[in-house]
């Protein structure tokens, strides 16, 4: 203490020396205009620069409670959501715009939009009504699925209903494929989960991670390929032991299915077929 | 050590009259202006205290802009020059001498006081006009400016130091 006061007597004059100087610097910024632009222009700077690390820490100490804000709103944003597309559907009839917006893989497609009428998932050979029949343009063997996935396909038609095979049957089998990957197998459901399936037949050489997308490999002409049909859970030997059989979690959420589109790609079908006749036409008068 | 002050006292008044009513108004050239009142720091002796030598600094620099119409440039300026003045005397002082030094023409010689005046007066109008400028814009008329106010200060003041021995 003592050499620290000793040390301040001893060169007390800088201390004088501050002072008047920082009164200088005052009378200087203050009554000078053009000094006194230029002190605030980069005083402000400074202040500002100050002002925005504080505001950064401080947004960031109160992270706890925005993020408990923010689920809150993202729930209830959801359910409008949700509130908000069915209430489009509605209106427009156009699940076109809806679906369209979640299966891609559907654009350039006929979409056909239904609402399922009665569904049982409780016995062995399940089926499910929609809404819609030949009046519709709805024809058999035409697929059907919904915003989050494959749902089956048209096994009857009458004038305003089709009566259609879920994939939780045991007659449907459709065939799919690891995305990406191309490995292919067709999709038998056992009876017991609603929300399991198997697809068989998978090589032994093929490789694949858990978790990969199952999609419609769209070697059957009633789904276009690239629709999505659920995820792989686990992987487990065939019975005889030469091919993968995989789990497969559907995406599909049979239990509270409302909206569905029929999928109608005869128009496609037409116009390929227009389209390949013309190349071969052209093709025959080239000779 | 009063009749010490008075001195000063009267040293101030004189000076800054010199500076208000004649030498503000000199712009030789448009560029050079004598700052006579420096010579009232050169002036302080060795064994001043340090903070007197800032008071008076800071005093005479604040009048001064009183009648330049420059709030706080010479103020700032001055507490500068009076900062540094007595470690810059010490380099000029010839070889062993001890305790009190009262520099002058007839102390110092002449030539070691002439350096001694140029060295001062440059630092002084150096920052003087960085201040009163505070920009480097026209930085040629800036440079004149310092340049030329140096000189004609130094030779004024060597003028003035002769006629007060």
């Amino acid at each position: 203490m003592r050499n620290l006061l000793d040390f301040l007597a001893k060169h007390h004059h800088w201390f004088v020396f501050l002072l008047l100087e920082t009164v200088s610097l005052v009378l200087l910024f203050r009554y000078n205009s053009y000094q006194s632009s230029v002190w605030f222009s980069s005083a402000n700077v400074v202040a500002g620069k100050v002002y925005e690390v504080d505001a950064a820490l401080n947004s960031f100490l109160s992270m706890r409670q925005l993020n408990t804000q923010l689920t809150e709103r993202n729930l209830v944003l959801e359910r409008e959501v949700d509130r908000l597309s069915r209430l489009l559907v509605d209106k427009t009839q156009d699940s076109a715009l809806v679906s369209g917006m979640r299966l891609a893989a559907l654009q350039g497609m006929k979409l056909i939009p239904a609402k399922v009428v009665s569904n049982e998932l409780n016995s062995i050979n399940n089926l499910m009504t929609i809404d819609k029949g030949l009046a519709d343009g709805v024809r058999k063997d035409m697929g059907v699925a919904c915003g989050n996935g494959v749902v089956g396909i048209v096994y009857l038609v009458s004038d305003h209903y089709s009566v259609v095979i879920p994939l939780l049957s045991a007659q449907s089998h459709v065939s799919c494929a690891i995305k990406d990957r191309g490995y292919f197998g067709y999709l038998r459901w056992d009876g017991k989960a609603t929300d399991i399936a198997y697809v068989d037949d998978i090589p032994r050489h093929a490789k694949f991670k858990l978790g990969t997308d199952v999609v419609t490999s769209g070697f059957s002409s009633m789904f276009p390929p690239g629709i999505l049909v659920g995820k792989i859970l686990h992987v487990f030997n065939s019975p005889d032991g030469l091919s993968y059989r995989l789990q497969i979690r559907l995406s599909t959420d049979f239990g509270n299915l409302r909206d569905v589109c029929v999928i109608d790609d005869s128009v496609m079908k037409e116009r390929l077929e227009l389209l390949r006749v013309a190349e071969d036409s052209m093709a025959i008068g080239k000779e | 050590m009063s009749i010490d002050i008075f001195k000063k006292a009267g040293l101030f008044v004189v000076l800054v009259l010199a500076q208000a009513l004649v030498c503000n108004h000199i712009h030789l050239f448009g560029y050079a202006t004598p700052l006579i009142y420096v010579y009232f720091v050169l002036l302080f002796r060795r064994e001043y205290p340090h903070w007197a030598v800032l008071v008076w600094s800071f005093l005479l620099g604040l009048v001064i802009d009183i009648y330049s119409n420059t709030p706080g440039v010479g103020a700032a300026s001055m507490t500068f020059l009076g900062m540094v003045q007595p470690y810059l005397l010490i380099p000029f002082l010839p070889r062993d001498t001890e305790g009190d030094f009262q520099p002058s023409i007839r102390t110092l010689g002449l030539n070691k006081f002439l350096w001694y005046t140029i060295l001062l007066v440059f630092l002084y109008c150096l920052i003087f006009f960085s201040l009163e400028a505070f920009s480097f814009f026209n930085w040629q008329e800036w440079l004149l400016t310092m340049l030329a106010s140096t000189l004609l200060t130094v030779l004024l003041i060597i003028v003035i130091a002769n006629l007060k021995i």
